[in-house]
């Protein structure tokens, strides 16, 4: 009899409070910064050039075989603006084959690609979920800025471990 | 009766059928955000400004949706049974006044017309049930019968003790009687029997047993759809609003409340007085229905036959003898809050009798050893 009358006063205490309801295509959530996204390109901002050679490590340790790479030779390296003397020519992840699991970001010699927040895949037809170079560098770069990763800035890829 | 008598007549129920289908639509909404907010949610918020748009889009999706019978089911019957659901629900707004002057037709039989046309509704229930050939549909109605017939009696004898007060059945002669105190006050036994016996006649949470989601996906109305199936949703919400309305007219003193003494406007605060108080029932509906669960079945008939029953009764001896006998009005007071407080005492008492009691073990002991 009083729990009925105490049930009555946690629900009317429950409305009061404010709702957690997120209107998700308005608003969104912040991701969790260890949240594992879909994976892109850093860019070197000291050099202006991406941070990526197009070494294919990442493409040949990706377990479903969804990351295609190619490689040239970097005309700043000539110009002696750049250290890096190869550099990425073409780089493309299938969205649908990806399995987001980050074995491409461990295995990097360069640390030229991280796992991002982007999280919304969702597209209307098979051809558009090909991530494009630019794709990969929009939504890495603008990942890096929020995340403040500045590439270059760590001891580099030997003994950082 | 002339022809501007009958224009008049086909005027007022075409006013009065729109306002309740209105206040229909607009109930469903009410429930899910008022729901919302108590479970921390928004509600509907997609369509329209702050989803108010929402019961237009349900009944678009309603009426275009395919009205299915089933293969096996009694055809007549099961489309005759919303009708029959349907028809009584609207029926007793004919004589439900909602102010002293908007009213279409008062009787003065008003409280036993209303009570007698809403009880018809379980004949179309258990039509329902019948005819769907449906297991579940047949048990839901079985249910739905018996926990009306079992929750009709308090409810009608809780009544009678405030009829008894106002020496009416006319529903505007017993919000005319409230003018001093209202029966809330003189009757708060009868208030608390009528609004539980209420809930459990319009089938509201949580004594939704004939409907009962979780364990007969619908009770009656299984396979229903379309129009058929919203015309037994649309009863039940305008069930649901005559039980608020009858609970405002008969113990919290109608549309009285502070009004100018003439002029129209007296009739818009009379009219806003009464929605006011309607509203603030339906609120509690709501919000009983977002905290409690549903009842088991032998509780519902256990409460019904073993609480309500004798209470109603007991209400109506202690009343009959304040009447005969010309008591003064505090000592109904005191006799109904006296009830209400032996019934909680009671109810402690029998629930500490079904507690399993300790064990207790004696034990011998001789030189620190247990010996038995």
């Amino acid at each position: 009899m009083i729990g009925f009358f105490k049930s009555l006063a946690v629900t009317l205490q429950s409305m009061l409070r404010k709702p957690v309801t997120v209107q998700y295509p308005g608003e969104h959530l912040p991701m969790s910064p260890r949240y594992l996204g879909f994976p892109g390109l850093l860019w070197d901002d000291a050099v202006d050039e991406p941070a990526c050679t197009g070494c294919l490590v990442c493409a040949r340790y990706c377990p479903t075989d969804c990351i295609t790479v190619s490689m040239k030779d970097n005309p700043l390296h000539k110009e002696g603006k750049s250290k890096r003397r190869k550099i990425v020519d073409d780089f493309q992840i299938r969205m649908e084959r990806c399995i987001l699991c980050g074995i491409c970001v461990e295995v990097c010699n360069f640390e030229a690609i991280a796992m991002t927040d982007y999280h919304e895949e969702a597209d209307i037809s098979r051809g558009d979920l090909i991530a494009t170079k630019e794709d990969l560098f929009r939504m890495g770069r603008d990942y890096q800025k929020r995340a403040g990763i500045v590439v270059g800035a760590g001891s580099g890829s030997e003994g950082e471990e | 009766m002339t022809w501007a008598d009958v224009g008049w007549l086909v005027l007022s129920v075409g006013l009065f059928l729109g306002f309740i289908s209105f206040v229909v639509l607009f109930l469903t909404y009410a429930e899910r955000k008022f729901i919302g907010r108590i479970q921390q949610r928004l509600g509907p918020m997609r369509t329209g400004p702050f989803g108010l748009l929402q019961p237009v889009a349900d009944a678009i999706k309603l009426l275009s949706k395919e009205d299915l019978v089933p293969g096996r089911a009694d055809r007549f019957l099961f489309w005759i049974a919303p009708l029959i659901v349907f028809v009584p629900a609207i029926v007793i707004w004919v004589s439900i006044p909602f102010t002293r002057d908007i009213v279409i037709e008062n009787l003065e039989l008003g409280i036993f017309f209303v009570l007698a046309v809403m009880g018809l509704s379980i004949a179309g229930i258990l039509m329902a049930g019948w005819s769907s050939f449906n297991k579940y549909a047949m048990l839901g109605a079985v249910r739905a019968a018996a926990q009306l017939i079992s929750y009709e009696l308090p409810l009608l004898v809780a009544v009678l003790g405030v009829v008894m007060i106002a020496g009416s059945l006319d529903l505007q002669v017993i919000v005319a009687e409230q003018n001093t105190v209202w029966y809330i006050v003189l009757q708060p036994v009868a208030f608390l029997l009528f609004f539980t016996a209420g809930l459990a006649e319009v089938g509201r949470t949580p004594f939704d047993i004939p409907m009962a989601e979780s364990e007969l996906i619908g009770g009656p109305f299984v396979e229903y759809s379309g129009m058929h199936w919203s015309m037994f949703f649309m009863a039940e919400y305008a069930n649901t609003f005559a039980i608020a309305v009858l609970t405002t007219l008969l113990f919290l003193g109608g549309w009285r409340g502070p009004a100018p003494a003439t002029g129209w406007g007296q009739d818009v605060m009379m009219a806003f007085w009464f929605l006011t108080k309607a509203s603030a029932v339906i609120l509690v509906i709501f919000w009983i229905r977002a905290t409690i669960p549903r009842l088991r079945i032998d509780q519902l008939m256990s409460l019904a036959w073993k609480v309500l029953l004798p209470l109603a009764f007991a209400n109506l001896v202690m009343t009959a003898f304040y009447l005969f006998y010309g008591w003064p009005d505090w000592s109904i007071v005191l006799l109904s809050l006296g009830l209400l407080m032996a019934t909680v005492y009671g109810y402690y008492v029998r629930r500490r009798s079904r507690l399993p009691r300790p064990v207790t073990v004696k034990l011998r002991v001789r030189q620190g050893r247990i010996v038995g």
